[in-house]
């Protein structure tokens, strides 16, 4: 016990694991049977095979209907308490071992605790082990803090939901795989927890799976990683051929000694990186593979919170700010990812203006947000995107949480034209939500602000950077305020376009989602508060503490963007501060215009455009474009393979082989002819033969 | 130096505790008045489970030569020790469960199983030749009697008879094998006749008496060509029987034939994990060529077969050509493989069985029609031997796979590549068979689709199996230090 807390890191992990088995075991051996009880089915067959329509979005089929009000079975209270109290006792560990990494000097804070070593072959050594430094301690509060609230929320939010227990096993065993996932110190052990991650998201997404779309979406959500997992695949081969190791601190460690002799040349560090980035593209949604993000909103609406916007999404763009130090040796990557990042920030924010559905609109808004920190990143800001990450999970599941809450008040409802006015039905949930609105919008002083201010100042001012990735993304953050106050304004403004059967039942939520929203409120106000920049006369801790994670590798890298920043005046700082600040408000005051002052405009314009609007409504048709561009293509190529390759060839040689088998397997079955004489004889006769080989043999030599 | 008599019963204590249950098993069997009762299997359970407690925790001093010379006591001894005994653990499990015993003397059955368990400890720690021929009667015998147990069925009859026939001519031959190694060089351990026959040069009574001792190894772990005793033992004899068969004695098998050849005919190269051979006699290359011919006889008729006992008996038999493998390199990795894959191979091998108790249990028959729609009937029996089939197969993640990789990997290294490549073929076919019976329990229409229980305390043991199976696919590490320790322990 020299470390103190340190040595319990391993619980952070390791107790939201212990929630799997405990939950996994109530689901199993309590829930399942009852449900199959309760739906009179005598076998397997899936729960609720009975109740075919669950097509309201967060499956309350019992809402206020016939069986909508027997007894809490007391296994559903146990697991409500059991869920989330694993993760806040992860949230507390991992707390409590950020504050002692803090105590220590600047250049000590990396802690490294051996589990236990995994896979020794040849000179493959990978140990199961974790590190707690800044980058991952940062990393690690943010999934235990938001997803503990996140849990809280959920307790409520799926009250109705028949399969409680196989939810939470699931949400449980997310929090265990995204915790491996920051927590690894090598490329393998992190890939464990991005392949389980994906396939909890999997999992949550198809969540309802006997509507037809959300196990669509679920299958397109694993398809798309599956391609960037590849990605990732390949990048490890190659970082372990180049380096001969897949830890972080060896492999970084190895960075200026391998540049100095030529190994790692600029190229191979554009190909390693590339790789890795097209696997950040996939997991964390951005172009080409960000299609899989707004179908995932077929889950339940916790579950968008907590991965789709929080946590799991931007697993790539920790694992490219852990990689920063291969990432800034190969500028060509750099700048490919900073293009990829401010080309998706607008691009989904543009079409997040015309979707109508309240989750999409804030889908389209995370994959916008996720482009702004691949902009970060690309141009060398790591610290501006970590702490965008960071102020993001946020706001933003604080208006996903609060999307959820307006979907429970009104049974299920989610396009917003069947809104409106519900400011006083649901007060809480439209405060705290408007809260995370300016947050996103870049309001100066809430923590949006603070974030993407950094990312665009970088953007701009480092060396990677340029006026015209400034210009993008200054436009998407005005777009962003655009749409983010038109969300607000149709849903909880103006006249009520409810269906009167629901804006009877419309009531605010319980206390187990209203309060995670009002600290989440919190957080997304003064969550910034620790990374406000020089410039403003703050002392941006968060920079600071990041600074022994990105600085010595920016040092051995290339050129570094703060550097750089230093001979910008201040003056330059603060008036693209408020040129974007002034971006933004227009944004409100467009949506302001257009959707409280002249209703019928949007629906004008709409009219004046008739083919902009199509394509901006119908997403571009990406979708329809990858359907017939590569889908189609491959389905032709498939069945192609199948009936020409398959079917003809393999199948020919398969059959043909297994007949020379079955024919061979029929002769040496003869032998055996079952009388014990001549099995007596075999065995002599076997002895003679083999005496006769060995004698055979050493004649021979 | 030889630890005496006395001072060596402190190095003995698992027999001990074998014995005593033995003599207390028979106690009982005399003074209960229900031959059916379950305790001789209890108390079985609790002198087992000592057993392995006693020779897992081994009193310190590992690494000598105890009653004269007669027996090892080394890191090598312990783990088949320790893995025969498991073996014994479970069956005992799967023999309470099993209805096919049901009903008759359970005391004496018992008795028979570990005498089998006390001749293989004495098999795998023996360094004298009449040691050595006494452990592998006191195997041998017990054994029949098991095969036979199921008095008044035909099948399990004929299968004690061709039991006793061919033990009987395989332990001839092996014997008179003995007897010239003795002749030629007038000793009885085995370390001395391996130093008198390194300094002699090749005869041909000597590559004579190489082949006859290896008709007796052969036939105990099942090689092909002397193997034709085991698919109608296996058949007939009641199926916890069976599994035993199909894992004890191999095992136990497969430790003598390692200590008597690596003893007499070959020694190590100190310090290059490598062996090298003492005598002209070349039988690594003709264990090769019967390695070969065992997995590919055994692989080929196990596809022809309807029966699931019949199957996994020719099954096993591919497995014990697949670890033979591992035998002939003459590398102390290539016996650290042979003894990584036993341990998977017990727990998957087992479970398969397990599985076939179960179901044979509920439908009284063991064909591959008896399995159909399983998947339904008793989804978790089928989900647990769907992945025993698995690993047996060696399809990751499961522990046959590592199994594998452990002991292609030395065979590659050591540059015997066609062996690999034959076994390789060879476990395309195995995939053959295994997903029959994989393909009968989920994707056939069974004729009664009425639910078969499992019983709480079966499906606990299932899923002990089930785990290690799971587990060493992930994470071996531990049991391949065990097994490299083991064999670092080798010694005479």
């Amino acid at each position: 016990m020299v470390n103190g807390i340190l040595d319990y890191l391993w619980l952070v992990p390791a107790l939201p694991l212990l929630g799997v088995v405990l939950n996994g075991a109530i689901a199993l051996l309590v829930e399942r049977p009852f449900l199959l009880k309760e739906a009179g089915l005598p076998l397997a067959g899936g729960h609720g095979a009975g109740h075919g329509s669950h097509d309201d979005a967060h499956g309350a089929s019992s809402h206020g209907s016939a069986h909508g009000h027997h007894e809490t079975p007391a296994y559903r209270k146990l697991v409500a308490f059991i869920a989330p109290g694993v993760v806040g006792a992860a949230f507390v560990v991992a707390l409590l071992c950020v504050l002692s990494l803090a105590s220590r000097p600047a250049d000590g804070r990396t802690f490294v605790q051996i589990l236990f070593p995994w896979i020794q072959a040849g000179s493959l050594l990978v140990p199961a082990a974790l590190q707690l430094d800044p980058l991952s301690s940062v990393m690690a509060l943010v999934v235990t803090g938001v997803g503990f609230l996140i849990h809280v929320y959920s307790v409520g939010y799926m009250s109705h939901e028949r399969a409680f227990a196989r939810y939470f096993v699931f949400l449980n065993l997310f929090m265990f795989a995204m915790l491996i996932l920051v927590l690894a110190n090598n490329y393998l052990l992190m890939f464990v927890g991005w392949e389980g991650v994906g396939l909890c998201s999997y999992l949550l997404i198809g969540f309802w799976y006997e509507k037809q779309s959300a196990s669509d979406a679920g299958k397109k959500a694993f398809v798309a990683n599956r391609i960037g997992d590849f990605g990732v695949l390949l990048a490890m081969f190659l970082v372990f051929w180049t380096f001969g190791s897949l830890t972080y601190t060896e492999v970084f460690a190895k960075v200026p000694l391998l540049r100095e002799s030529g190994v790692l040349t600029t190229g191979l560090a554009t190909v390693i990186t590339l790789l890795l980035f097209l696997g950040a593209t996939g997991k964390s949604a951005q172009i080409p593979l960000y299609v899989w993000l707004p179908d995932a909103m077929e889950g339940p609406t916790p579950v968008s919170a907590l991965i789709h916007a929080a946590t799991m999404v931007t697993a790539g763009v920790y694992m490219v700010a852990r990689s920063s130090a291969l990432f800034l040796l190969a500028p060509d990557t750099m700048m490919v990812v900073a293009v990829i990042g401010a080309v998706t920030a607008i691009f989904s924010a543009t079409i997040g203006i015309c979707q109508t559905d309240i989750k999409r609109v804030l889908a389209y808004s995370t994959v916008s947000q996720l482009g702004y920190m691949f902009l970060a990143c690309g141009v060398g800001a790591f610290t501006a995107a970590i702490f965008h990450l960071m102020t993001h999970a946020f706001f933003k599941a604080l208006l996903f949480l609060g999307s959820g809450s307006v979907i429970h008040a009104l049974s299920g409802e989610q396009d917003m034209q069947k809104m409106g006015g519900l400011k006083k039905y649901v007060p809480v949930t439209f405060a705290t939500m408007f809260v995370a609105t300016l947050a996103i919008a870049g309001i100066p002083g809430l923590s949006g602000f603070f974030s993407k201010d950094e990312i665009l100042w970088q953007a701009f001012s480092s060396s990677h950077g340029s006026p015209f990735l400034w210009g993008i993304a200054a436009l998407a953050a005005g777009i962003t305020a655009f749409y983010m106050f038109r969300l607000v304004f149709l849903t909880f403004f103006g006249k009520s376009r409810m269906d009167p059967e629901v804006e009877k039942h419309a009531h605010e939520s319980p206390w187990t989602m209203t309060v995670p929203l009002m600290i989440l409120a919190v957080l997304s106000v003064a969550g910034g508060w620790i990374g406000i920049p020089a410039v403003l006369g703050g002392s941006n801790l968060f920079e600071h503490w990041l600074a022994p994670v990105f600085h010595p590798v920016a040092a051995a890298g290339a050129a570094h963007g703060a550097e750089a920043a230093v001979h910008h005046p201040a003056a330059l700082e603060i008036g693209l501060m408020a040129l974007s600040v002034a971006i933004a408000l227009c944004g409100i005051g467009l949506a302001y215009f257009l959707y409280r002052v002249r209703t019928g405009k949007p629906a004008e314009i709409a009219k004046q455009w008739p083919t902009l609007y199509d394509v901006v409504y119908h997403k571009y048709y990406i979708d329809e474009f990858y359907e017939w561009a590569v889908i189609r293509r491959i389905v032709t190529i498939s069945i192609g393979l199948w009936e020409m390759f398959d079917a003809l060839f393999i199948d020919g040689i398969v059959n043909g082989a297994a007949d020379l088998v079955r024919a061979a397997g029929d002769r040496v079955r003869r032998l055996q002819g079952g009388v014990v004489g001549g099995y007596a004889f075999s065995l002599l006769a076997g002895a003679v033969l083999l005496v006769g080989y060995i004698l055979y043999r050493s004649v021979v030599q | 130096m030889f630890l005496g008599n006395l001072a060596s019963l402190r190095y003995f204590l698992p027999e001990f505790a074998v014995t005593a249950t033995i003599l207390l098993l028979v106690v009982l069997h005399v003074v209960t008045k229900s031959p059916r009762s379950t305790a001789s299997g209890f108390l079985s359970l609790l002198g087992v489970g000592a057993a392995i407690f006693l020779a897992g925790v081994a009193p310190a001093g590992a690494g000598r030569s105890i009653f004269e010379g007669m027996v090892a006591h080394d890191g090598f001894a312990v783990f088949f020790k320790v893995l025969t005994a498991l073996a014994t653990l479970v069956v005992i499990f799967m023999s309470m469960d099993s209805r096919d015993l049901a009903g008759r003397s359970q005391a004496e059955y018992y008795i028979f199983l570990l005498s089998t368990l006390l001749g293989m400890f004495l098999l795998s720690s023996a360094t004298d030749i009449v040691m050595l021929y006494l452990a592998l009667e006191l195997v041998s015998i017990p054994s029949y009697l098991l095969a036979g147990y199921l008095k008044g069925q035909e099948r399990s009859t004929e299968a004690a008879m061709k039991y006793v026939v061919y033990g009987a001519t395989a332990s001839g031959v092996m014997i008179y094998g003995f007897s010239i190694l003795f002749g030629l060089t007038g000793s009885t351990q085995v370390a001395e006749i391996g130093r008198s026959l390194a300094a002699g040069k090749a005869t041909l009574p000597m590559l004579l008496a190489s082949v006859m001792v290896a008709v007796g190894f052969g036939y105990k772990i099942a090689a092909v060509p002397f193997h034709m005793w085991s698919p109608d033992v296996y058949e007939g004899a009641p199926t916890p029987a069976t599994a035993f068969f199909s894992v004890g004695p191999k095992a136990a098998g497969f430790a003598v034939l390692v200590r008597f050849y690596y003893t007499v005919f070959a020694a190590a190269d100190p310090g290059t994990g490598l062996w090298r051979l003492t005598s002209a006699v070349d039988w690594p290359f003709l264990f090769a060529a019967l390695s070969a011919l065992t997995m590919t006889v055994g692989n080929l008729v196990a596809v022809k077969q309807s029966n699931v006992k019949r199957l996994l008996a020719y099954s096993s038999i591919a497995h014990a050509g697949y670890m033979l493998m591992g035998f002939v390199l003459l590398s102390s990795a290539g016996i650290e493989a042979i003894l990584f894959y036993l341990v998977v191979y017990l727990f998957m091998n087992l479970g398969a069985f397990y599985v076939v108790v179960l179901v044979s249990n509920a439908t009284r028959g063991e064909e591959i029609s008896d399995f159909t729609g399983l998947g339904s009937r008793a989804p978790f029996a089928a989900v647990a031997l769907s992945i025993f089939l698995f690993a047996l197969t060696g399809i990751p993640p499961f522990s046959g796979f590592i199994g594998k990789v452990y002991l292609f990997a030395e065979v590659i290294h050591r540059g015997v590549y066609w062996l690999a490549v034959v076994a390789a073929l060879n476990s395309v076919v195995s995939l053959y068979y295994y997903t029959r019976i994989v393909r009968a329990m989920f994707f056939e229409e069974p004729k009664d689709a009425s639910a078969i229980p499992v019983p709480a305390v079966s499906g606990a043991l299932l899923v002990l199996l089930v785990a290690p199976t799971l587990i060493l696919g992930v994470y071996w590490e531990p049991v391949a230090r065990i097994a490299a320790d083991s064999v670092r322990m080798l010694a005479f």
